[in-house]
């Protein structure tokens, strides 16, 4: 028993500390029920810690560690800008529209109308001179003559003051 | 606990001047200009003598294959600044014919006028016509003593 006791004492503080294996651990909480001075020990050292552990407690309550959120704050303003892209995407709150879920349909659907819109993106209009360059003609007495060349680039609005006989 | 100098607002009032900038970029094509610079040229053409004024010679060279005109003479040559409904009116200095000329609508480099030709206070002619770079509308056909008025109208741009 003796030996034993011994030998559980060099391991009481590792179990104190929670530092023992599960075997030393069984082996301790076997002993401590029958070794007086074993169990002593071990009380002492847990109103020890108690004793230790308090007044640290009770300083660390009323203190808050303003050093703490300085150097947190120097950290930020030292710390690297963000680029312009971070900073637009933080502006926007585009980042859920950057997750797969959402660009991949958006990029479906970005083909689907281009595709869709294509025959009529690529539809050749008429420019402008190669459109009539008169838009409407009124002349109740006379009869006009309308002439357009696109290859001298001319338009003619021609008069005939006499009015064809068969007309009137 | 905020931080200074990264928000929206911020960036926001940072960037104002750029925003501005932007926005009268996108918006400057689309806001038209104040008026628009024509040349109107009143021609007399006649059969009665020969040759024509050197400044006439596209005029020429353009109605050449429709009239068997022989002689061009300048009677005007203005340069109009047309301003959106705003008529200009000019006469023949040798006759009663007056053409007047507004300014109706106005699309990046492509004028549009309405022409009135009036005589002796009756319109006589009514048109709508687009100008585009390089193009002449000639009017014509109004008799003038011996020959016909002709308007050559083109914009500059």
């Amino acid at each position: 028993m003796k030996d034993s006791c011994s030998s559980i004492s060099q391991l009481l503080e590792r179990y104190f500390d929670r530092q023992a294996t599960d075997e030393e651990r069984s082996l301790v909480e076997r002993h401590l029920p029958i070794c007086q001075t074993c169990h002593e020990r071990l009380t002492l050292l847990e109103e020890l810690r108690k004793a230790i552990k308090a007044p640290v407690d009770e300083a660390l309550k009323e203190e808050t560690f303003p050093w703490v959120w300085e150097k947190i704050e120097r950290g930020i303003r030292l710390g690297k800008k963000p680029s312009w892209q971070e900073s637009v995407r933080s502006w926007l709150d585009l980042s859920p529209l950057l997750r797969k879920k959402v660009w991949i349909p958006a990029v479906a659907t970005a083909i689907v109308l281009a595709l869709v819109a294509s025959p009529l993106l690529f539809k050749k209009t008429p420019s402008y001179s190669e459109r009539s360059v008169v838009e409407y003609l009124e002349s109740q007495d006379y009869n006009v003559m309308v002439y357009e060349s696109e290859k001298a680039k001319v338009t003619v609005i021609w008069l005939f003051e006499e009015l064809d006989p068969s007309t009137s | 606990m905020a931080l200074r100098g990264t928000g929206p607002l911020h960036l926001m009032k940072k960037n104002i001047p750029l925003i501005i900038l932007t926005l009268i970029l996108i918006l400057l094509p689309s806001i038209p200009f104040a008026q628009v610079q024509t040349r109107l040229r009143v021609i007399r053409a006649s059969n009665v003598g020969a040759g024509f004024d050197p400044v006439l010679t596209d005029v020429h060279s353009q109605l050449g294959s429709l009239f068997n005109f022989t002689s061009y003479r300048l009677l005007r040559d203005e340069s109009l600044s047309l301003s959106l409904n705003q008529p200009v009116s000019i006469s023949a200095r040798e006759g009663r014919i007056t053409i007047e000329i507004n300014l109706v609508k106005l699309q990046k480099s492509s004028p549009e006028l309405i022409i009135r030709v009036v005589r002796e206070e009756k319109e006589i002619l009514k048109t709508q016509v687009r100008l585009s770079p390089g193009r002449t509308v000639l009017i014509g056909g109004p008799k003038l003593r011996e020959g016909v008025i002709i308007y050559a109208i083109s914009a500059r741009f």
